[in-house]
């Protein structure tokens, strides 16, 4: 209930809109009823009155009718307008909350999400939220209180007809829905998982394609394939079939409700209790009432995959970022040495620590290397010196301040960081550039990008730095891309260098050219080096073995390249 | 795109459509035969209403007197609820063996494909193609078709009935009748082009989100991200802007349709009243009409509603079709003869490869010999062609120049069949299926006994961590194998080389370093398997090359250097280059 709670609080500044879209809704529907009703009347008036029985005047209804076909398509157009603007205004606030609050969470609390995934919450499942609203909420507030009026005029001509056809509207519109909806959830949750395997399966059979050739047992894939695609649509036959009786019942519910109202209205005739126009009035003003109940079995049937979309929405909304902002900030370090001090962390994924009571220290200005297979804690050390993780025990300090201590933002401003994994985006490249300095003019770009050799074919792009990239950098190779995410680093101009495997996948010259421009670099700053490729490791002055979130040996470099197998192990020839 | 050929597009799209329907024909006719039977059920029901009405008011009767005519309503009613359930469910049924159909053909096509297309494939695409493109054509089957039938059929019924009860009303509801389907066919042209607009603008919408999300920690990194809160936000304002203004074009043309046909049933409200007060008609069929009138325009009205399930299918058939339409190779096996006995001599004979769109060949030259109990090792850049040697060996592809032979028999004479059954293939990721342990090493010999299949784990050094495991061989791989490490994952497709108990060996390294426990046993397991075999390695670490018979480096188009580990080292080349790269001391500080 609370789901529902949460979507109706989150209509705050459109509610007003929203009421006079139920307003016009419910006018819309005592418009088509009243139509309905008067033309009965009015054709059995008029033939009553043209056998001489009865005396009638006909300018006022036969106007009246004319006048509440305007009004219902009129009505109808406002009320979409009205109600489309208002839920449209919600979910574009919605959106940009979901991304305000998604970016403390980056990177830690995102971990076990891919970004489709998340992009689909952003875009997909916001923009399902609107059937909370347009399907959910207009609807039924309107068919109450038209409802309400309806039931309430047919009262003043025959209480039991109106309770008879009340009891009918009811059933139809919300016993059965709520049935079906209650019938539906398990088969729902049926219908995902197979869609989702079959979509998982697909995607394998694809990527080891060549597997399934070579152990020829691409026969078991494409059976295994049609299995699934079964399952899911037998899945999906439960519920067309259940979907295909509730509405075989709900039109049925419908018709016994017009029945009924012969039943008990016939006798009030035969005791000129009602007149006979009126009993063609109360047969069609029942037919029509129908029509405000009409949607909500729609709505229902799309309640669960819309309160699905709003929690996985309220999931991301939610969440606690990992590293909590210090209420105080202290003011940054003038010292730029960094420290991890009995630093032990976990990840969510594995119940091994990703560092284990970590000790270790690089002197402001000294440059130190991180080598150790994959896994062993070298990146986890970064991450929490960027306060990207939490740790649980220990301290990491720069300058002897301890980073939890700073703001994030300024802390990060302390750093550059060239990692494996630095996104580009599809943006031009001097947006790209621009990320790290907002306010460098055209020529600093250019010293930047002369810096990794790339100067030259930036220039050479059709529109020079005004160039997009493409998706992640696609309009450059895989070196370009990297050089591109150092000149960008180097524009950030902070006193510590951090480079996660900084050349790895460069061809051996690439490699040569950009780690000669971080040698520069590196001068003066205190540099955390990350690589198995020898020819970066000649550029620190020491460098420590991490395995199982431990040092486990620290040398001097030179010690280090005169064939310490415990170090040879990790190097990499390609 | 000019209109003229994007109409000529939808067409075609349409068509094909249509045509996965052939043979199905059956199942669509009995769904739209239920919902034709709908028509005389719908105008009984309205007889008998109007006559009880009429009865009670004109005739002066009362209940007793309409015993027939009341129970006459209720059979009406049973029969329409059934006829209904009935429409749905076949409906159903026709989209059902079409998207089972269209999956079988879809799978079997990219299966065709083969591994060299597989390689350059987004295996992400091809999920959504068999999975979510293939959904979307659901509505349009179950609804839209049988739709299209009804909405012709229909009004066209009650005509025939309405006309002699009163051929005024016959002709507002002849004359109204055109408009809707004009306006729809008007609606849909106008939000059609508007639509594709919004798409792209939705796609480009999407585009940046996902990038926006993507590259977050840079964002961070950078202190950017509050800079790109302000980006979304004015593109979230934008959409909703542009959404609403094409609502409002869809809202503006759905007003005029309800208008024409509110007002026509408003019309023949007055008419009949009229020529009721004047006698022109008697009551029964006056009210019959305008009970009809409501039903008459609700086929056309409900195939609107359906519209757009035609639009979302002919979108996703784009994605179909163009998928279907990638030509598979040709079979890279011409001949069909089985090898004779175990593979015992595989030779390539100036083997060169260019790829198709290529205008200079990736590689040639390329001339090696393999015999069992002999490791061979090719090293060389990214991009090389490593692995388009790899696949040339496997039968992937076929070479563009020389020859492979295998016993002196070309490959290309020799059945893909018996041909996979002489070799194993251990990819650089290698792909675990859904299923157990046990199942993803039986990939190649489903029949094997726990036995063999335990002695293969040994012999891969798997045996050790997978007993380890909560379930042992029949722990479920979950979501690719997440729990295991890339060495755990490498080493359970090393035992799928050895159960298959293959003559070659192809095994494409790691480039990740590994935890040090699977890179030692990594290194044993591939010693154990070259022991009688022929292997071919394409490799990235030093004790592999080390061992090997005979190196071959690829690089700049062909072979520039082979031997062995301590002769390349001694020829000074370019091996012995690479080495240097890798010998820190050598240049120092």
């Amino acid at each position: 209930m609370s789901d529902w709670r949460r979507l109706f609080g989150l209509l705050t500044g459109q509610r007003r809109l929203l009421l006079a879209g139920i307003a016009l809704a419910t006018l819309v529907i005592l418009a088509n009823v009243a139509l309905m009703g008067l033309s009965g009347w009015f054709i059995t008036s008029m033939a009553l009155a043209g056998l001489g029985r009865v005396a009638i005047d006909f300018f006022a209804p036969a106007a009246g009718i004319r006048g509440l076909a305007i009004v219902r398509s009129v009505g109808r157009y406002l009320e979409r307008l009205v109600t489309h603007d208002a839920t449209l205004r919600v979910l574009a606030t919605l959106r940009v909350d979901f991304y305000t609050r998604l970016i403390p969470l980056a990177p830690a609390r995102l971990q076990p999400f891919r970004t489709a995934d998340l992009l689909s919450r952003m875009r997909a499942d916001i923009d399902t939220l609107d059937n909370f609203y347009l399907r959910v909420l207009v609807p039924v507030a309107a068919a109450a209180l038209s409802l309400v009026a309806i039931e309430c005029f047919v009262a003043g001509f025959s209480p039991v007809v109106a309770l008879v056809s009340l009891l009918g509207l009811l059933g139809a519109g919300v016993v059965l829905p709520l049935l079906a909806f209650s019938l539906g959830r398990a088969t729902g949750h049926a219908r995902l998982a197979a869609l989702a395997t079959l979509r998982t399966t697909a995607a394998d059979s694809v990527r080891g394609l060549g597997e399934l050739w070579v152990y020829r047992a691409s026969a078991a894939a494409a059976s295994r394939i049609a299995a699934q695609s079964a399952r899911l649509i037998g899945a999906q036959r439960a519920d067309a079939i259940r979907d295909a009786v509730a509405d075989a019942i709900a039109g049925l519910l419908t018709h016994l409700t017009v029945w009924a109202t012969l039943i008990v209205a016939i006798p009030l005739v035969s005791a000129q209790a009602i007149s006979g126009p009126v009993l063609a009035m109360l047969v069609f003003l029942v037919i029509a009432s129908f029509e405000a109940v009409a949607p909500l079995p729609a709505a229902f049937r799309a309640l669960a995959e819309t309160r699905a979309a709003a929690r996985r929405v309220f999931e991301i909304i939610d969440a606690e970022p990992a590293v909590a902002e210090p209420v105080t900030p202290v003011a940054v370090p003038s010292r730029f040495d960094v420290t991890w001090q009995g630093v032990t962390m976990h990840y969510d994924t594995s119940p091994a620590p990703a560092l284990d009571g970590l000790d270790l220290s690089v002197p402001a200005g000294q440059a130190l290397a991180l080598v150790g297979p994959s896994g062993a804690g070298k990146t986890s050390l970064i991450n929490t010196l960027l306060r990207f993780w939490p740790i649980e025990a220990g301290r990491v300090m720069i300058g002897g301040v301890a980073v939890d201590a700073m703001s994030g933002t300024a802390l990060r401003g302390l750093t550059m960081v060239v990692a494996q994994r630095t996104h580009l985006f599809n943006a031009s490249v001097a947006a790209n550039l621009r990320l790290a300095h907002p306010t460098a003019d055209e020529a600093t770009l250019w010293s930047a990008l002369s810096g990794v050799g790339l100067a030259e074919r930036v220039a050479a792009l059709s529109h020079g730095l005004a160039t997009p990239l493409g998706e992640n950098g696609a309009r450059l190779s895989g070196g370009e891309r990297r050089r591109l995410a150092i000149a960008r680093a180097i524009l950030a101009d902070a006193p510590i260098l951090i480079l996660d495997e900084p050349t790895e996948g460069l061809d051996a010259e690439t490699e040569a050219d950009v780690l000669a421009y971080l040698a520069t670099l590196m001068a003066g700053r205190t540099t955390i080096l990350v690589s198995h490729r020898p020819a970066a490791l000649r550029l620190v002055d020491e460098i420590a073995l991490i395995e199982a979130g431990r040092v486990v040996e620290r040398v001097p470099r030179a010690a280090a390249a005169r064939g310490n197998a415990r170090f040879w192990r990790y190097l990499r020839l390609l | 795109m000019s209109n003229n050929t994007s109409k000529t597009v939808t067409r075609t799209r349409e068509r094909w459509l249509k045509a996965r329907l052939d043979g199905r024909r059956g199942v669509l006719r009995a769904a739209v035969a239920a919902g034709l039977l709908d028509a005389p059920l719908i105008l009984l029901q309205a007889w008998l209403l109007a006559d009880v009405i009429s009865s009670v008011v004109i005739d002066g009767q009362g209940l007793d007197a309409l015993a027939y005519p009341l129970a006459g309503l209720l059979g009406v009613f049973g029969a329409r609820a059934v006829v209904g359930a009935l429409r749905s469910v076949l409906s159903f049924e026709l989209a059902a063996r079409a998207k089972q159909e269209l999956r079988r053909d879809l799978f079997a096509h990219l299966i065709a494909l083969g591994p060299a297309w597989a390689r350059a494939a987004r295996s992400g695409q091809a999920a959504h193609l068999v999975a979510d493109a293939i959904e979307s054509m659901d509505r349009y089957y179950r609804d839209y078709l049988p739709q299209v039938a009804l909405a012709a059929a229909l009004p066209l019924i009650m005509l025939v009935v309405i006309f002699p009860s009163d051929w005024v009303s016959g002709v507002i509801l002849c004359v109204t009748a055109p408009i809707v389907p004009f306006f729809m066919v008007l609606i849909g042209k106008g939000t059609e082009a508007l639509n594709q607009r919004q798409w792209r603008r939705l796609a480009r919408m999407s585009g940046h989100f996902f990038d926006a999300i993507e590259g977050l920690t840079t964002l961070r990194l950078f202190g950017a991200a509050q800079r790109e809160i302000a980006v979304v936000a004015d593109m979230s304002a934008r959409y909703r802007r542009d959404t609403l203004a094409i609502l409002r074009l869809a809202f503006v043309s759905s007003l005029i349709l309800e208008f024409v046909v509110t007002l026509s049933i408003a019309m023949v409200a007055v008419y009949i009243g009229f020529r009721l007060y004047y006698g022109e008609m008697s009551f029964l069929p006056g009210l019959f009409v305008l009970l009809v009138a409501p039903e008459f325009y609700r086929p056309l009205r409900d195939m609107g509603s359906q519209y757009h399930a035609r639009m979302e299918a002919l979108g996703a058939a784009e994605g179909l079709v163009a998928m279907l339409d990638e030509t598979t190779p040709a079979a890279t096996a011409i001949g069909s003869a089985a090898p004779s006995g175990p593979a015992a001599h595989l030779r390539f004979d100036r083997v060169g490869f260019q790829h198709a769109d290529a205008r200079t060949p990736l590689f040639e030259d390329v001339s090696f010999e393999l015999t069992p109990g002999r490791t061979l090792a090719v090293v060389g850049p990214s991009g090389a062609g490593k692995t388009t040697l790899a696949y040339l060996l496997l039968g992937f592809l076929a070479p563009s120049r020389g020859g492979i032979t295998v016993d002196g028999r070309d490959l290309a004479m020799i059945a893909d069949a018996g041909w996979f059954d002489q070799i194993a293939w251990v990819p650089q990721t290698p792909t675990l299926f859904d299923g157990t342990i046990a199942d993803n090493i039986r990939l190649g010999c489903p029949t094997a006994d726990a036995s063999a299949l335990h002695e293969a784990a040994r012999r891969a050094r798997a045996d050790g961590f997978i007993k380890a495991l909560p379930h042992g061989y029949d722990t479920p791989v979950a979501d690719r194998g997440e729990g295991l490490s890339g060495g755990q994952i490498q080493r359970i497709a090393l035992a799928r080389a050895f159960l298959s108990d293959a003559r070659l060996v192809v095994l494409d390294e790691p480039t990740a370093s590994l935890d040090p426990d699977s890179e030692t046993r990594l290194g044993d397991a591939l010693a154990d398997l070259a022991r009688d075999r022929m292997v071919l390695v394409i490799a990235h670490r030093l004790d592999t090359v080390r061992r090997a018979d005979e190196i071959l480096v690829l690089a700049e188009g062909g072979i520039v250097e082979r031997g062995t580990h301590k002769a390349l080292m001694r020829a000074d080349g370019r091996y012995a280059r690479l080495w240097s790269l890798y010998r820190a001391d050598e240049a120092g500080p």
